[in-house]
């Protein structure tokens, strides 16, 4: 009797603390943020979080802010003030400010990496207008749909392929890594649409160095396969839709002179043709006009040696580990990059198209 | 009577739960590159140890380590089985302590230690006390449960790998022998493997089968080190406290029901970090039992657990149980080195006086 009561006693103990509860807090009694804006005003930074709250049954847009020395701290501050606990676990968008990010966020990312607090899963994007401006812009009107902002990079909504994704373990990996940047999506307020994409921002190490427009941005999506859907216009002929892409790479590493071959394969469907134009020239003038937008870049992003398409990747069985480490600085520069664009053309859709055997007859 | 598929299946998941934490820490911090030299090195290293370890017990067909040891006489089993108990009783305390402290780190901040502490020890504690057939039960179901889920979230791990932080493959860098880091990542090794000499008279094993299961380990070694990598490239890698855990964060999957897989993970590994504890208390108890004879063995189990659990709310932080950590590398290779040979050679000379 007495061994089967000290069962029990043991049984209710274990199922209390097996519950790992400690100090809960109720679902209703945490907010929960989607979108969260950093900008850094002398030493103080100032958090924005846009927080969906249900009124009434619909959803409605709260935006809060405070300063402070940490963010940390100026969370906890918020929290301090409100009726709920501020928790950051389904921040999905982290806004950053222009000014920020060119001073560098690598405190900021080390910080969401340290404390796991918000999903390193989250993405980073760069406003290009005061933030307090661009929440109030972007929640007033869109007040019915909460998490907008979220849906905007999406996958499966509202993202194209001119939209860079780079999520915080990509920028804390950047930030370290001798060999990887990211290109960050920039965007203002403002437009019938509310949220306008200006492009992208290359990041160097945690900081902007460089911009680069939403059809460059496009190509780096190419380049790492993942332009499918990316609708492009070919001068004033035509524009296709991208099907799918391939990129295949053969890397030379001669005399300390880095050399790179791409090949990008790129199917694609016809959408628009403006007057009668043979397949094969659109064809041509695609593949120019993606060479072209691709040197571009290139010398560009050299410039600012910022390697935002890993191309040290490449080359890491031909460079020692101790000077990729110069990557960026040394060889990056000096590297002869060669990209040609491949283009098939898989289907005209419902109308035939000139082909130029057909246009002799 | 032959119980294989439960040792198999004890000696992988034990070794699956110690795998994913410390040891990739230890591997990127001991070499800055070509990671795969210490990782085979290590390997087979165990593979070697492990084969003269059953290649001994072998030749004591039904007798367990402790009776081993004790044909000898008691003063010479003595010098024999004390350093096991000490690196068995600092084990227990460094997994304790160091799991629970994994759990605060990674999803329960606010919970004190101690909190975390007392269910972990208390079921390991009540497995342990119901002998090592419910040792070996528990560990079969937890494992027909949690290893189709660990394995399914392994498999997704690798959603960000960039296969080509590989490189460079021949630029072997031979600093990982002089690192203390390196002997500490024996502990993934050396944890798990002296039970086959602890449960002969109660389940028998094939010594091939076994042996197959540990090569069958070699890729989760490997990709518990190479996933980070991978992912991250070394120089981010390495300033992770758990790289594995974080490169598992990093997995983005929007059809999948729960947002973060990195809690279902860990909490599948925990559990057989819990049938490892208390497979280990079990261990210390047997030993601790042969030589005091009159205290009833779940006695000193409880008495064992209750001083565990205090000597692990006493350590004040993660600098002291990564001291106790390193302090049981002597112990551990003195039970990687000197146990195996020795079994083996006993062995070999009983069968001698036989004939």
């Amino acid at each position: 009797m007495v061994k089967l009561s000290l069962k029990l006693i043991f049984l209710v103990f274990v199922i209390v603390t097996l519950t790992g509860c400690w100090d809960t807090k109720d679902i209703d009694h945490r907010l929960l943020p989607v979108a969260m804006g950093i900008s850094k005003e002398g030493e103080e930074y100032q958090v924005i979080l846009q927080v969906p709250e249900p009124v009434g049954g619909q959803m409605k847009n709260r935006i809060i802010k405070e300063s402070g020395q940490t963010i940390t701290k100026t969370i906890d501050t918020l929290s301090g003030n409100m009726e709920s606990q501020i928790d950051l676990l389904h921040v999905k968008v982290i806004l950053i400010d222009k000014q920020l990010a060119k001073e560098g966020v690598k405190d900021v990312i080390s910080g969401f990496m340290r404390s796991r607090d918000v999903s390193s899963n989250a993405l980073v994007t760069i406003c290009d207008e005061d933030i307090e401006k661009f929440f109030n812009t972007v929640s007033n009107d869109l007040d019915v749909n909460a998490i907008n902002l979220f849906e905007f990079f999406e996958k499966n909504a509202g993202w194209t392929p001119q939209i860079a994704l780079t999520r915080v373990w990509q920028v804390y990996r950047s930030v370290h890594s001798y060999t990887h940047d990211v290109a960050v999506p920039i965007v203002v307020s403002g437009g019938s649409t509310n949220i306008r994409h200006m492009g992208s921002a290359v990041m160097k190490n945690g900081k902007m160095v460089e911009t680069i427009t939403p059809d460059e941005t496009l190509l780096i999506n190419a380049f790492k396969e993942e332009s499918a859907q990316g609708r492009v216009e070919v001068s004033d002929h035509a524009s296709v839709l991208i099907i799918s892409n391939k990129t295949n790479s053969k890397s030379n590493f001669i005399d300390d002179e880095p050399s790179l071959e791409n090949v990008i394969n790129l199917k694609v469907v016809l959408l628009e043709t403006k007057s009668d134009h043979t397949i094969e020239l659109i064809k041509e003038e695609l593949s120019t006009i993606l060479q072209e937008r691709f040197d571009g870049m290139f010398t560009k992003l050299q410039e600012s040696e910022a390697d935002i398409l890993g191309l040290g990747q490449h080359f890491r069985n031909k460079i020692p580990r101790r000077e990729l480490k110069d990557w960026r600085s040394k060889y990056y520069q000096e590297l002869k990059m060669h990209l040609s664009v491949e283009i098939d053309i898989q289907n005209t859709g419902f109308l035939k198209s000139n082909s130029s055997d057909q246009s002799a007859n | 009577m032959n119980k294989n598929l439960q040792v198999i299946l004890m000696y992988f998941i034990t070794h699956v739960g110690l795998i994913f934490f410390m040891y990739p820490t230890d591997i990127i911090e001991s070499a800055s590159r070509t990671h795969w030299v210490p990782i085979f090195i290590g390997m087979v290293f165990h593979l070697v140890f492990i084969w003269i370890y059953m290649k001994g017990l072998s030749y004591f067909p039904g007798k367990n380590i402790i009776d081993i040891y004790m044909e000898k006489g008691k003063g010479l089993s003595l010098i024999f089985l004390i350093p096991i108990i000490g690196y068995f009783f600092l084990a227990n305390i460094t997994t304790v302590r160091a799991y629970s402290e994994i759990i605060n780190i990674v999803f329960l901040s606010e919970t004190p230690l101690w909190a975390t502490m007392i269910p972990f020890l208390f079921i390991a504690t009540y497995i342990a006390a119901k002998g090592i057939n419910v040792i070996f039960h528990t560990a079969f179901i937890v494992a027909c449960v949690f290893l189709p889920l660990f394995l399914f979230i392994f498999i997704l791990s690798f959603q960000n790998v960039d296969w080509r932080y590989f490189f460079p493959l021949f630029d072997i860098d031979y600093s990982f022998i002089s690192n203390r880091s390196y002997y500490k990542s024996f502990f993934s090794f050396a944890g798990v493997f002296l039970f086959l000499g602890f449960i002969q008279p109660y389940h028998t094993y094939d010594r091939k089968k076994v042996f197959l299961s540990a090569i069958l380990l070699l890729p989760f070694f490997l990709f518990s080190v190479y996933v980070p990598i991978l992912t991250f490239g070394q120089a981010t890698s390495a300033t992770f406290q758990f790289p594995f855990v974080t490169a598992l964060d990093s997995v983005y999957i929007s059809w999948l029901v729960f947002d973060r897989i990195t809690m279902f993970f860990l909490i599948s590994l925990l559990i057989f970090i819990m049938i490892f504890l208390s497979l280990l208390l079990w261990m210390v108890c047997s030993i601790l039992v042969h030589f005091v004879p009159i205290v009833k063995h779940s006695y000193v189990l409880y008495f064992l657990s209750i001083l565990i659990f205090i000597i692990c709310v006493m350590l004040p932080d993660w600098k002291v149980v990564e001291n106790l950590f390193w302090w049981n590398t002597y112990f551990r290779f003195y039970v990687i080195l000197v146990i195996p040979f020795s079994v083996l050679i006993f062995g070999v000379r009983s069968k001698r006086k036989v004939r």
